[in-house]
C-alpha cells in the first residue's frame, strides 16, 4: 500500500474515533434539549386569566380583586361571541317558525295527516328550539312514510329543504359552541360541569392558540390519495356563511387576546401544587414526594450493608473461593436486567412477605438495584485511602475495627457519598423496579410522616412520565405536565451527578496532595 | 539517670501496649464477632442474587409444568387472555434479538472507535471534557429516553422518514466510500507491475471506482429519500436509542481495557514504523479483544434487559415482521411484556399467565448471567494475561 494511503487511513481512523465522540455530543444535545426546552415550558408560559382563575378558586393564591377586574374586561371582550350565538340560535328559530303557516295549513286537514300534524304541533308550542328541530324532522318522516305523502309532495319538500339547512347548521353549532366552551370556559349562566377540566377554558395560550384553530378549522383526513390520509382543515364558517355566526370566527380569531389576557407567568406552583383532575392542572407534588420517598428509602436500606460489604471485601475477607462466590454474586446482581428486580419484588416482598404494594416495597427494590454501585463505590473508596493512614493508626495501638472506623471510614467518607449520590440519582430514575411494587398512577400525596406512608402506593416521576404520555386520556393536552415531569427528573439526576462529579475531582486532587 | 528515665519511659509505654490476658480475650471475641457481623450483612447482601434466581425460577417453572417446553419456543401466537390462552413466546423472544442486534449495531462500532479515540488519540484535557458527557448520557433515566423516542422521535420519523434516513445515509456514507474508493483505487492499481503503465492507470482507476461508489451513493439515497415509514413506533426507532443507551457502557469497558495495554506495546509497534491506526487495529486492539468483547457483551445486556424504552416505543405487536429484520415494523419485547402484562396477569391464584411472564423473566435472568460470567471471566483473563506480559 501506497505510504500516502496508509496515511489517509490513519487519518480517517483518527476521524472515525472524532465522528463517534461527536456524535455521543450531538446524542446528547438532541436529547436534553428538547427536554429543557419544552420541559420549562411547564413553568414559565403565557398563562390566561383562565389559569389565574384556577389558581385563586382552587389554590388560593392570587388577587381576587385583581382578578375580578381582569374577569369583567374579558367578560366583556367575550360578550359579542355569545350574543352572536344567542342570536344564531333565535334566527334559526325563526326560520324553523317560518314552517308554521305551512304545518299549520297542514294540520287544518281533516285526514290523518291533519291529525298528525295537529298533535305534533301541539308538543312544539312549549318546547324548546333543538327539540322543535327533532319534533319537525320526526314528522317529516312520518308525512314521507305516509300513504297518502304524494298528496303533499310540495309541503313535505320544503320543510325538508328548511329543516336540512338548520339541522346541518345546528350540527355544526354545537359542535362550535363546544369548542367555545373549550376555549373560553363555560358560558355566563350556564351549569358549572362536573369535570374540572370543562370548569376552565384554556389556561395556557400555547392551548388557547390550539384550541383557538380547531375552533376555526374543521380538520378532517383525506384518505383519497396513496398511503396514509392527509390532514385538510375547512373553515368552520363556510356553513355559517349568511347568517348571525357569520362574523364571528374573524372576530373570536382577532380578539383572542382580549378575551384570555394571556401573559408570560412563572409558575413555581408545578412543583408545590396538587395535580387537578388527573395532571391536566396543577403541579407535581404527589410525583415528587413518591420519588423522594423511594430514593431516600432505597438509600436507607442500601447504603449501610453496601458499606459493611465494602469494608468486609476490603478489610477482612482473604482470598477464597468464598470470596469469590461472594464477589461473583455482587457482580451479577448489577447485571440483572431492572425488570426483573420488580418482578422479584413482587414474587417476593409482595407475595411472600405479604408487604402491601407501597413505598416501603417499593425502596427495598431499589435498595437491590443500587447495592452494587455502592459496594463497588465503597470498595474503591476505601482502597484509595492511603495505606499510611492504616500503618498509623495500628502503630498508634488502635484495634483493626477501632481502625476502620475512626481513621479509614472518615477518609474514604467523600468516595462513598460519591457512589451514593450517584446511586440516589439512578434510583430516582428507574422505573421498572417499581411498576409492581409501589407505583400507582393516582395516589395521594404521601404524608411527611414516613410511619404513615410507608404502606401507602404512590405516583413517582418516572412513573407518572411513562403514565401520562401512555395511558392517560387526554395525551395531548396535557404534553407541557409530561415535558415538565422528565425535564425535574433529569434536572434532579443531573444535579446529583454533577455533584459527584465535582467532588470526585476534589478528591482526586487532594489525593494527589 | 537521663539514660534511665527514657528507659522506665518506654518501658511504661510498652506496658501499656501489651494488654492483659483480659483485654486480649475480650478484644478477639469482639473481633471474631465484628468479622462474622461483617460476613453476615456481605452474605445477605451477596446472597440477594440468589434470593431473585430463587423466586424467579420458582414462578417460572410452574408455568413449564403447566404448558411444556414447545409452545413457548416454538410458536407465534400470544393470546395470553384468549380462550383458549395460547402462549407461543417465539415473536417476542424474536422481538427481542431483533432489537438487542440493532442497539449493537448502533453502540459497537461507534462505542468501540469513540473508546479509541478516547484512549489513544485525544489529548488529556479534551478527554477529560468528554468523561461527563459519558456519565451524563448513562445517568439520564431511561424513561426519559423512552419518552423522547415515544413523543419525539416517533412522530418525526413518521413524518419525514424518508429524509431522515437519506440524510443519516449521506453523513455516514459520503466519508467512508471517500476512504474506501481511495483506498480500493490504490489497491487496485497497486496490482499493475509496470511502473509507467500503473502511473498512467491510476486516473481512470480512481475515477472508475469514483465513479460506482457515487452512483452507489446516489442511487440508495434516492430509495432512501422516496421511502415512508408508516409507524414511528418501531424497531429502528427503539434500537437507535437502546444503542445510545449503551453507548456509555462500550466506550467505558473498551476504554479501560484499551487502556490495561499499556505503552510497551504502543511504542514497540510505532518503533516498527505502523501509524497510529495500524498500530491500534493490528496490536492494541487484539491484545484488549478480550476486554472489547466484555464490553460488547455488558453493551448488549443492557439493551436486552431495557424495559422503559421498548415498552414505551417499540409499538408492542406481538409478531414477527415481514420479512424477519424489517426494522421499520413494530416489535414487541421480552421486558415490555414482562412490564405490560403483569397487572393483568392474576397473581394471587397464580395462572399460567402470570407463571409464563416470569418464564419470560427467567430468560432474561439466564442471558444475562451468562453474559454478565463471560465478560468477568474475560476480564479477569486479560489481566491475567497482561500481567503475565508486563
Amino acid at each position: 500500500m501506497k505510504l500516502g494511503t496508509r496515511k489517509l487511513l490513519d487519518r480517517s481512523f483518527s476521524a472515525l474515533g472524532l465522528f463517534s465522540i461527536l456524535i455521543m455530543g450531538a446524542a446528547l444535545l438532541v436529547i436534553l434539549v428538547p427536554i429543557f426546552k419544552r420541559g420549562a415550558g411547564a413553568f414559565v408560559f403565557k398563562a390566561t386569566v383562565e389559569h389565574r382563575r384556577l389558581l385563586l378558586e382552587r389554590f388560593e393564591r392570587g388577587n381576587a380583586d385583581a382578578l375580578d377586574a381582569e374577569l369583567e374586561a374579558a367578560q366583556l371582550a367575550r360578550r359579542p361571541v355569545y350574543d352572536m350565538l344567542t342570536r344564531f340560535e333565535a334566527e334559526q328559530a325563526h326560520e324553523l317558525d317560518a314552517l308554521r303557516p305551512t304545518l299549520a295549513a297542514l294540520a287544518a286537514r281533516e285526514d290523518s295527516i291533519g291529525r298528525l300534524v295537529q298533535r305534533r304541533l301541539r308538543t312544539m308550542d312549549d318546547g324548546a328550539f333543538l327539540e322543535n328541530v327533532e319534533t319537525v324532522g320526526k314528522l317529516r318522516d312520518r308525512l314521507r312514510g305516509h300513504v297518502e305523502s304524494e298528496s303533499i309532495t310540495a309541503d313535505i319538500a320544503l320543510i325538508d329543504s328548511v329543516l336540512q339547512r338548520i339541522e346541518l347548521r345546528m350540527a355544526s353549532f354545537v359542535d362550535l359552541t363546544e369548542r367555545v366552551d373549550d376555549l373560553l370556559g363555560p358560558a355566563p349562566g350556564a351549569a358549572t360541569p362536573a369535570l374540572p377540566r370543562k370548569q376552565y377554558g384554556a389556561t395556557r395560550w400555547d392551548r388557547a392558540e390550539v384550541r383557538l384553530r380547531e375552533l376555526l378549522y374543521v380538520e378532517q383526513w383525506d384518505y383519497s390519495g396513496e398511503g396514509m390520509g392527509r390532514k385538510v382543515l375547512t373553515p368552520r364558517a363556510d356553513v355559517f356563511r349568511g347568517t348571525q355566526l357569520a362574523a364571528l370566527f374573524d372576530y373570536v380569531e382577532t380578539h383572542a387576546e382580549a378575551m384570555l389576557r394571556p401573559r408570560f407567568t412563572f409558575y413555581w406552583g408545578f412543583l408545590t401544587d396538587e395535580p387537578l383532575d388527573i395532571h391536566i392542572f396543577g403541579g407535581i407534588l404527589p410525583e415528587l414526594m413518591g420519588t423522594l420517598y423511594l430514593t431516600l428509602g432505597a438509600i436507607l436500606f442500601a447504603v449501610p450493608i453496601g458499606i459493611v460489604a465494602a469494608i468486609y471485601f476490603t478489610e477482612y475477607a482473604r482470598p477464597g473461593r468464598i470470596v469469590t462466590f461472594l464477589r461473583t454474586c455482587v457482580s451479577t446482581l448489577a447485571g440483572v436486567p431492572s425488570i426483573v428486580f420488580g418482578m422479584f419484588g413482587l414474587a417476593f416482598f409482595l407475595n411472600v412477605c405479604h408487604m402491601p404494594k407501597g413505598v416501603l416495597a417499593g425502596a427495598l427494590t431499589l435498595s437491590l438495584v443500587i447495592l452494587p454501585t455502592i459496594i463497588r463505590a465503597s470498595e474503591e473508596a476505601i482502597r484509595a485511602v492511603p495505606h499510611t493512614y492504616r500503618e498509623a493508626a495500628l502503630g498508634l495501638g488502635a484495634g483493626r475495627w477501632h481502625t476502620i472506623v475512626t481513621v479509614i471510614l472518615p477518609a474514604a467518607l467523600p468516595g462513598i457519598l460519591t457512589g451514593t449520590v450517584i446511586s440516589m440519582g439512578r434510583a430516582a430514575g428507574e422505573t421498572a423496579p417499581i411498576i409492581f411494587t409501589a407505583a400507582a398512577s393516582v395516589a395521594a400525596t404521601l404524608s411527611l410522616n414516613p410511619l404513615a406512608a410507608w404502606n401507602q402506593p404512590t405516583g413517582a416521576l418516572s412513573w407518572n412520565i411513562y403514565n401520562l404520555c401512555t395511558e392517560h386520556e387526554a395525551v395531548n393536552e396535557i404534553r407541557h405536565v409530561q415535558f415538565g415531569m422528565v425535564a425535574v427528573l433529569v434536572t434532579v439526576v443531573l444535579l446529583l451527578n454533577g455533584f459527584a462529579i465535582v467532588f470526585r475531582a476534589r478528591i482526586a486532587k487532594k489525593l494527589k496532595g | 539517670m537521663r539514660q534511665s528515665e527514657e528507659n522506665s519511659g518506654t518501658k511504661t509505654a510498652a506496658a501499656r501496649l501489651v494488654l492483659s490476658a483480659r483485654a486480649r480475650i475480650l478484644n478477639s471475641i469482639l473481633d471474631g464477632l465484628g468479622r462474622t457481623f461483617l460476613f453476615t450483612i456481605t452474605s445477605v447482601a451477596a446472597a440477594a442474587v440468589l434470593f431473585i434466581i430463587f423466586y424467579i425460577a420458582k414462578d417460572a417453572i410452574p408455568f413449564f409444568q403447566i404448558r411444556g417446553l414447545r409452545e413457548f419456543f416454538t410458536s407465534t401466537h400470544w393470546y395470553p387472555s384468549g380462550d383458549p390462552p395460547a402462549f407461543g413466546a417465539l415473536a417476542i423472544i424474536h422481538g427481542s434479538v431483533l432489537v438487542t442486534l440493532g442497539a449493537a449495531v448502533v453502540a459497537v462500532p461507534l462505542g468501540i472507535s469513540a473508546a479509541v479515540c478516547l484512549s489513544d488519540v485525544l489529548p488529556f484535557a479534551v478527554r477529560q471534557a468528554v468523561k461527563p458527557v459519558i456519565e451524563i448520557l448513562a445517568a439520564i433515566p431511561s424513561v426519559a429516553y423512552g419518552f423522547l423516542a415515544l413523543v419525539v422521535f416517533a412522530p418525526m420519523l413518521q413524518e419525514s422518514g424518508g429524509r431522515i434516513l437519506a440524510v443519516a445515509w449521506y453523513v455516514l456514507a459520503v466519508p467512508f466510500l471517500f476512504v474506501a474508493v481511495v483506498v480500493i483505487g490504490d489497491l487496485a492499481s497497486a496490482r499493475i507491475r509496470r511502473d509507467k503503465l500503473r502511473a498512467a492507470a491510476r486516473i481512470p482507476i480512481l475515477l472508475a471506482v469514483g465513479a460506482v461508489a457515487s452512483l452507489l451513493l446516489v442511487v440508495v439515497g434516492k430509495a432512501l429519500y422516496g421511502f415512508t415509514i408508516v409507524t414511528g413506533t418501531n424497531a429502528l426507532n427503539v434500537s437507535i436509542v437502546l444503542g445510545i443507551m449503551a453507548l456509555p457502557t462500550v466506550v467505558s469497558v473498551a476504554e479501560d481495557s484499551l487502556q490495561a495495554v499499556g505503552r510497551e506495546l504502543r511504542e514497540g509497534s510505532y518503533a516498527l514504523g505502523a501509524t497510529r491506526a495500524e498500530t491500534l487495529v493490528k496490536t492494541i486492539m487484539p491484545a484488549a479483544s478480550s476486554g472489547i468483547l466484555a464490553a460488547v457483551l455488558l453493551g448488549i445486556m443492557r439493551a436486552l434487559g431495557e424495559t422503559m424504552v421498548v415498552w414505551m416505543a417499540s409499538g408492542n405487536a406481538a409478531q414477527i415482521p415481514e420479512p424477519w429484520f424489517n426494522y421499520f415494523a413494530p416489535i414487541r419485547t421480552l421486558t415490555a411484556t414482562i412490564a405490560g402484562d403483569m397487572g393483568e396477569a392474576d397473581h394471587v391464584t397464580g395462572s399460567a399467565r402470570y407463571h409464563v411472564l416470569f418464564a419470560m423473566g427467567l430468560l432474561l435472568l439466564v442471558f444475562c448471567f451468562a453474559c454478565n460470567l463471560i465478560s468477568e471471566w474475560v476480564i479477569a483473563r486479560q489481566r491475567k494475561k497482561l500481567a503475565g506480559e508486563a
